[in-house]
């Protein structure tokens, strides 16, 4: 059962991964056209999010257990569980900070720097990784609680289908995190494997609109 | 210049010239000044810009003038619609 588990969460953070290297590219590609600190953010954010999800897929396949199996049977005390975890915190700390600049101007960028150096040494001071689970989680829902946010707001004032489809997106990755947390609370595997499908939902929703951009353009 | 020419950027205004010219194949100057909402200083320096790198032709039989795209010009366009829609699903513009 647990090897299961393993092979789905394997399974979908890789597709995910894929889709979120695929959206790290196309920013980097069009933000030599349309120089963004938000699309800077969205670069270096989907980069490391690819590669943060490609690591917890790595774990889950070479242990054959998911994060929350780790967890109960005390193993979590990995170097690639704690760098993913990490890896998730930052690459969506990037991702508000991007659209903090984008609201508020570029002041925004040194209160997120700021943030994150407070915030830090706390967080790793935390006593085992169960605690810097579950903190890293809270922290990842809290920052995309603001993307959201600050997605809910573009997208009303512009109303494009695109903007429709990212905040989809983020919506969906927001609602993963939220059961993926109680998931760490609870130490429940199902829940786990819901968080995961629902975070790749979200993913799935992001190559929607890959595809979909990328269409336009011939006509 | 218009409050409205103000506020765009480079890329866009490129953007409208280019989009101007591949909607009617061969543009008159007078349609493109008038589809991409330029003065016509303005426009004499971006079509110049844009006959440069080669993105556009001019073509000159003898007092019509005309513009058409290049190849490298149509690829260029389809990129910057590409980049166009990216940009706006993350609520930005060109």
């Amino acid at each position: 059962m647990a090897a299961v588990g393993a092979l789905v969460v394997f399974s979908l953070n890789v597709l995910s991964a894929v889709v979120a290297l695929l959206t790290s590219y196309y920013a980097y590609r069009f933000n030599r056209l349309a120089s963004s600190p938000l699309l800077n953010a969205i670069t270096f954010g989907f980069m490391l999010l690819g590669v943060g999800l490609l690591v917890e897929a790595g774990t889950s396949v070479a242990l054959g257990q998911t994060l929350i199996e780790l967890l109960v049977s005390k193993v979590l005390a990995t170097i690639t569980t704690f760098t993913y975890l990490s890896i998730q915190m930052v690459a969506y700390l990037i991702f508000a900070a991007g659209y903090a600049v984008l609201a508020f101007g570029k002041s925004a960028r040194a209160v997120a720097a700021a943030a994150t150096v407070a915030v830090t040494p706390r967080v790793v001071e935390l006593a085992g990784l169960y605690s810097y689970a579950l903190v890293s989680y809270f922290v990842v829902l809290v920052l995309l609680a603001f993307v959201v946010f600050q997605g809910a707001l573009i997208h009303s004032r512009t109303r494009t289908r695109f903007s429709s489809l990212v905040l989809l997106a983020f919506v969906l990755i927001l609602a993963a995190h939220v059961v993926l947390l109680a998931s760490v609370v609870s130490l429940s595997g199902v829940l786990f494997l819901v968080g995961t499908a629902t975070q790749f939902l979200g993913f799935v929703s992001l190559l929607v609109f890959l595809l979909r951009s990328g269409r336009v353009g011939a006509g | 210049m218009g409050q409205a020419e103000k506020q765009r950027s480079v890329l866009r205004i490129n953007l409208d010239i280019l989009n101007a010219i591949r909607e009617e194949g061969d543009a008159k100057p007078t349609h493109i000044l008038y589809k991409a909402n330029l003065s016509h200083e303005r426009l004499v320096k971006y079509l110049e810009d844009l006959t440069t790198k080669g993105l556009i032709e001019l073509r000159q039989d003898g007092e019509n003038r005309t513009y058409r795209m290049t190849t490298k010009g149509i690829e260029f366009l389809i990129e910057m619609r590409r980049a166009e829609s990216f940009v706006q699903g993350f609520g930005l513009a060109i």
